[in-house]
């Protein structure tokens, strides 16, 4: 026989007090632990000259402040395009993601991402599956190869079990380099990309995937595809040609705060010793 | 000011044997030195002493004055391992000790007083002060933390069982000479070394036997007797001893405090009831074997910097291998997986019976963060990635690039990664130059190359390769010659070509053995 079921009504009764009566409360409100410095700060503000009050900050807000800035940062790849694309560089904490299957200098902003965030002394790892970096060439576009740690895994998923242990360690700009078509041990599930980005977020650390094809799905903040891309060469009829630069289109094919569809050109040009 | 302690135990070699045989405290016992008509006693239990038994008694002599006497020689092992013991408990007081040997050990206790509030008697000092005897005897004076940290350093030292004493001074003479006192803890307040020490007889500063005896015929007794004597005199009359001698009765003791070097090495181990053959189950136990010793090392505030596993096989054997760690770590499991690669890739070839794991302990790194600069990074950490990717991926595939000079641009080496500090203050990074970089081939790719002369000049008209380098040339570029190591035998003496093909150029060159791309401009 089944058992009638207690009304709602009465079910929600128990909770309908009195305006006049105070509501219950198990645990009383947890006062805010720097309650009684803020207000001494505020006091000794309103104390002080406008002047000079504007110059008093208090250790817990100073320590925050960095903390915010540090989060809203961006790292820049100091490659125009791309940080236009991307409303300033590669943002911390987020994933963004490049992809071009034709030589479109996507290795190319891989290294000036790593010049920019090693000349101003931040460590950087490079997670080389197909094994393509060149020491010489990037020491030549700036980056400090003293801060740079490489890493060489053989497969994908690898290098994304790699690049989770680096990015817990503390590297403020991490890049997994997928190589060239066809990517060795392409298949890396979906939630492995999700569990990287949300390690990135935690340690606020940037990272940029190249690869020739989208591989994060929607784990990345943004996407940038490189499409077209124009060969120049110096000289032309009997004299010898020499390579001039390779000029790239990109377009930002997904972003979560910027209209995507923007296009932007980059011009390369090769080291000339 | 230094504060030094002295820990020391009276009759050492007879307690000594006394820890490792309890059951001989009640009995007379002497401890005896030497063979046949050179044995002489060393030390004898109490029972003993009040027989008459003095240490310098042949045993002859000995036995003659108590026949049931039992005599023991010296054990060398015996001794070095209450020695051991003895470092041990100083270890829990000080990192900084010096192993004077013959059961003595100096600690530099210098700060440590706050540990050892009288008042708190806090959970570091833990000295029990039982409830009962403090009503009994009335209300105990307040006793200084130095005095404190005594009492309690001779309660863990009879735990082990060695009764030992102990001193605390601004010197490790008069450290060495307060614990060597009957009434012990002893604490020389700071700069009352000389007062201290004057009242006591001249033989505690143990003097040469010829400077004993001409003190002794001027009737110098104690040591404030000599003390008082003007130092020049002392000097020219006894030498450079006398000198010496003179210092250490004014409680002026130069010598510091040398701290003993790290330890060699951690070992643990175990003999295994049955044999194994499995490797998952010995690395069940391996685990709980190096989880002691990083607890043990953790406490000296050491990391592992190279594992040595030695196992016992059966019927008979051992097998041993050595793993060196990247940096120095504490990660048990960084440490497991390594060894488990290890044993994995090279297995021992017969059932375990047994096994020993020695740590080599290194200093872990350290250093300081910046508040205001970019983020460093912690260095234990660092050392645990690192040898955790090592792990993974396998030796000489992570590290830090470096260039190397020649001519070919394959070139290239791997070293250690060791970051330098990051600068104090964040700046902007420079602006790109707009390099265009190449990926490089490792091996370069072999390719068949169709080339044309126009105009007498050699043209690459076509490349068939595997994947996307093959197709027709739109455009191609060079040659670039390049010759290294003219003073080998094989000298590599190379044509480099930038080629346009599909969209992507590509830098090929032909050696002897044929036509190679290299790397893509990308």
């Amino acid at each position: 026989m089944a058992a009638p079921a207690r009304p709602l009504s009465s079910q929600f009764r128990l909770l309908d007090l009195r305006p006049s009566q105070a509501k219950p409360v198990l645990v009383p409100p947890l006062q805010p632990v720097e309650r009684g410095q803020r207000e001494a700060l505020r006091n000794l503000r309103a104390s002080l000259d406008p002047a000079i009050a504007r110059h008093l900050t208090s250790a817990t807000e100073l320590i925050r402040a960095l903390d915010k800035t540090r989060r809203e940062d961006f790292l820049p790849t100091t490659v125009d395009a791309i940080d236009t694309l991307l409303g300033g560089g590669l943002r911390r904490g987020k994933v963004v993601e490049l992809v071009a299957r034709r030589a479109t200098g996507r290795f190319s902003i891989v290294l000036s991402a790593l010049a920019a965030a090693t000349s101003i002394g931040e460590a950087a790892a490079l997670i080389d599956v197909s094994d393509h970096f060149d020491p010489q060439i990037a020491e030549e576009a700036g980056v400090d190869l003293r801060r740079l740690l490489w890493v060489r895994p053989k497969t994908m998923k690898d290098a994304v079990l790699a690049a989770e242990l680096i990015t817990a360690t503390g590297f403020q700009l991490v890049v997994i380099d997928a190589g060239l078509h066809p990517v060795r041990g392409r298949r890396v599930p979906d939630a492995t990309w999700v569990r990287l980005a949300r390690a990135a977020e935690s340690h606020g650390a940037a990272m940029l995937i190249s690869a020739p094809y989208p591989f994060t799905g929607t784990a990345s903040e943004a996407l940038i595809r490189g499409e077209r891309t124009r060969v120049q060469w110096l000289g032309s009829g009997k004299s010898p040609r020499l390579l001039g630069a390779i000029t790239t289109d990109f377009r930002l094919e997904k972003h979560r705060h910027r209209k995507p569809g923007a296009p932007a050109t980059c011009d390369l040009r090769p080291v000339t010793p | 000011m230094t504060r030094i302690a002295c820990f020391y135990v009276p009759m050492f070699p007879l307690a000594a044997r006394l820890r490792s045989e309890p059951e001989l405290l009640e009995e007379a016992l002497a401890i005896v030195e030497g063979n046949g008509n050179n044995a002489h006693v060393v030390a004898a239990t109490r029972r003993a002493r009040t027989k008459g038994i003095r240490p310098g008694h042949s045993l002859a002599q000995a036995r003659s004055i108590l026949p049931k006497l039992i005599a023991r020689g010296r054990d060398a092992a015996c001794e070095h391992t209450a020695q051991e013991a003895l470092l041990e408990v100083a270890e829990t007081f000080s990192p900084r000790i010096e192993d004077a040997g013959d059961g003595v050990v100096y600690l530099d206790v210098t700060g440590m007083e706050r540990h050892y509030q009288a008042s708190g008697l806090g959970p570091q000092a833990s000295v029990e002060i039982r409830a009962g005897e403090t009503e009994a005897r009335g209300p105990r004076p307040e006793a200084s933390p130095e005095l404190l940290l005594g009492r309690e350093a001779i309660r863990r030292c009879d735990a082990i069982g060695l009764p030992a004493r102990a001193g605390i001074a601004a010197s490790k003479l008069a450290a060495r000479v307060a614990a060597e006192l009957p009434k012990s803890p002893r604490v020389v307040e700071p700069g009352q070394e000389a007062e201290f020490l004057a009242p006591l007889p001249l033989t505690r500063l143990a003097p040469e036997v010829n400077a004993a005896m001409t003190l002794d015929r001027w009737g110098i007794t104690s040591i404030g007797d000599l003390a008082r004597l003007p130092e020049s005199e002392i000097a020219s009359r006894l030498g450079e001893c006398g000198r010496d001698l003179h210092s250490a009765a004014r409680g002026i003791d130069p010598t510091p405090l040398i701290p003993r070097p790290l330890p060699p090495e951690f070992r643990e181990g175990l003999d295994l009831e049955w044999p194994l053959v499995a490797l998952e189950p010995f690395l069940f136990i391996a685990s709980a074997a190096l989880d002691r010793l990083t607890k043990r090392m953790e406490v000296q505030g050491f990391a592992c910097t190279r594992l040595e596993l030695t196992m016992q096989l059966e019927p008979d054997g051992f097998h041993s291998r050595a793993i060196e760690l990247p940096a120095p770590t504490r990660d048990v499991k960084t440490m497991l997986t390594l060894l488990r690669l290890d044993l994995e890739k090279t297995p021992p070839g017969a059932p375990v019976t047994g096994f020993v794991i020695v740590a080599h302990p290194d200093r872990p790194r350290r250093a300081q963060l910046s508040l205001f600069g970019p983020a460093a990074l912690s260095p234990e950490k660092l050392a645990t990635t690192i040898a955790r990717l090592v792990s993974l991926l396998g030796d000489g595939r992570i590290g830090m690039a470096t260039t190397v000079d020649g001519h070919l641009p394959e070139r290239y080496s791997i070293a250690d990664y060791a970051p330098p500090a990051p600068p104090d203050a964040r700046k902007k990074p420079p602006r790109s130059r707009g390099l265009l970089a190449v990926r490089v081939f490792r091996p370069p790719i072999p390719v068949e190359v169709i080339t044309r002369v126009v105009g007498g000049e050699m043209q690459i008209e076509r490349i068939e390769g595997d994947g996307d380098v093959s197709g027709p040339v739109r455009i191609s570029s060079g040659p670039w010659r390049i010759e290294d190591g003219w003073w080998k035998d094989a000298p590599a003496a190379r044509e480099y070509w930038d080629v346009e093909v599909g969209a992507s150029v590509y830098r090929v060159f032909q050696t002897s053995e044929g036509w190679r791309v290299d790397a893509r401009y990308d």
